[in-house]
C-alpha cells in the first residue's frame, strides 16, 4: 500500500497519458492508418532491404534484398498514389504506372543477375561475396 | 486516404507480416527459408496494395514476382552449393564490425526517415485538410453508384480500367521500350549462362582460349562448331 502511495503521482501521471495524453492520439491514429503510416512502413523495408545488402554474404541474398527494397519503393508509390486520387486528382494513376515499370525492371535485373550469379559459380566455385574479389587491386 | 475498420485491423497485420518476414529474410541461414520468407513479405506487400485500391498491382505482384521470380531464385539457390551455411560452418554476415556500422547506420536512416515523414505529413495534412474530407465524401458517393458485383457483398471498381487507359494513353513508349528491355534481359540471361562447352558449339569463343582449355578437357576438344546456315 506504501509503495502504491509512493508511485501513486506516476500511476496518476500515466493513468492520464493513457486515458487523454500521447497515448491516447497514438491509439487514435493507429486505428486510423494514413499516408505517412504506408511511407513508414515503406521506409522500414526499405531500411531492412539495404541492412540486407550490406550485412549479408550470400550474393542470392543481397539480390533478395534489393527485391526487397524495389518493392518498398513500389509501396511507396502507390501510396502516394492513393493520396493523390483522395485529394480530388481522381485520375492520378502515374503512382501505379511506375509501380508497373519497376516490376518489369525487377524482373529484368533478377534473371541478368541470377545468370551472372550462375556464371560466377561455374568459375569460382563460390558465391561469397568476400572471395569473389578479382577486381580488388 | 484514411483506413477505417476493418481495413485498419488488415493494415496493421500485413504491414507487419510483411516487416517481419523481410527481417526473416535478411536473418535466415538457411537461404530456401530466405526465398520463402521473402515471397511472403511479397504476398503481405500485395495485400496493402489492395488495401491502397491498387489490385492490378497486387495481382503482377503477385504473378510476376512469387509466379515468376521467386521460382527463378529457388532454381537458382538448388543450382548452387549453399550447404556450408545452412549447416553453420559459414559465417552468414560479413564481419562484426562492418555489420556493427552498417546497423547502427541503418538505425541512424530509419530514425531520420521516420521523423522526417512524420514531420513533413504534419504540414501536408494541415495543407490539405480540407479537400482530403471534400474527396472523401465525393469518394463515397461514387462507390455508391459503382455496379454491385455478383455475389452483392461488394462493388466492380473501376481502378484497373482507370490505370489501364492512363498506361496506354500518357506511357505507351515507356511501355514498348519495357517490352525491349526484357527481350533484352533474356537474351542476356541465356548468354550468361551458357557453358565453354555451348559456346564453342557455336564457334564463339576465343581460339586462344579453346586450346588452352581443351587442352585438359578432351570431351572440349572434340566439339566442332556448327555451320551457320
Amino acid at each position: 500500500m506504501l509503495m502504491f502511495n509512493f508511485f501513486s503521482p506516476a500511476i496518476a501521471l500515466l493513468f492520464q497519458e493513457v486515458t487523454q495524453g500521447r497515448l491516447a492520439v497514438a491509439w487514435e491514429k493507429a486505428q486510423h492508418p494514413d499516408l505517412s503510416k504506408f511511407l513508414t512502413i515503406g521506409a522500414l523495408l526499405f531500411i531492412i532491404g539495404v541492412a540486407g545488402v550490406l550485412t549479408r554474404r550470400n550474393i542470392i541474398v543481397i539480390f533478395m534484398s534489393i527485391e526487397l527494397i524495389l518493392n518498398a519503393a513500389n509501396l511507396n508509390f502507390i501510396a502516394m498514389s492513393r493520396y493523390l486520387q483522395d485529394t480530388g486528382n481522381v485520375n492520378a494513376v502515374a503512382g501505379q504506372i511506375f509501380a508497373v515499370f519497376v516490376i518489369v525492371v525487377a524482373a529484368a535485373e533478377a534473371a541478368i543477375g541470377l545468370g551472372i550469379v550462375i556464371a560466377l559459380y561455374r568459375n569460382k566455385e563460390t558465391i561469397w561475396i568476400d572471395e569473389i574479389d578479382i577486381l580488388k587491386w | 486516404m484514411i483506413l477505417t475498420g476493418w481495413e485498419a485491423v488488415f493494415f496493421w497485420v500485413f504491414s507487419i507480416a510483411a516487416i517481419f518476414a523481410g527481417l526473416l529474410t535478411v536473418m535466415a541461414r538457411n537461404t530456401i527459408h530466405s526465398a520463402l520468407f521473402l515471397i511472403s513479405a511479397l504476398v503481405s506487400v500485395a495485400a496493402l496494395f489492395i488495401l491502397l485500391h491498387a489490385e492490378f498491382i497486387a495481382g503482377v505482384q503477385i504473378l510476376v514476382y512469387v509466379g515468376g521470380v521467386m521460382v527463378l531464385f529457388l532454381f537458382v539457390i538448388m543450382l548452387v552449393n549453399v550447404g556450408s551455411e545452412e549447416r553453420g560452418s559459414e559465417e552468414i554476415f560479413n564481419r562484426p564490425r562492418q555489420v556493427a556500422a552498417s546497423v547502427i547506420f541503418c538505425a541512424l536512416l530509419v530514425a531520420a526517415l521516420i521523423a522526417a515523414l512524420n514531420n513533413g505529413y504534419a504540414g501536408l495534412e494541415k495543407k490539405d485538410a480540407d479537400r482530403i474530407q471534400a474527396a472523401a465524401d465525393e469518394n463515397r458517393i461514387r462507390d455508391r453508384k459503382l455496379p454491385k458485383s455478383a455475389t452483392g457483398s461488394s462493388r466492380i471498381t473501376t481502378d484497373t480500367q482507370r490505370m489501364g487507359g492512363s498506361l496506354y494513353r500518357y506511357g505507351s513508349l515507356p511501355f514498348e521500350i519495357a517490352s525491349v528491355l526484357l527481350l533484352v534481359a533474356i537474351i542476356g540471361s541465356v548468354m550468361l549462362a551458357r557453358t565453354l562447352k555451348q559456346e564453342a558449339a557455336v564457334d564463339d569463343v576465343d581460339p586462344g582460349v579453346l586450346q588452352e582449355e581443351a587442352a585438359h578437357d578432351p570431351e572440349l576438344a572434340k566439339v566442332q562448331p556448327e555451320p551457320l546456315a
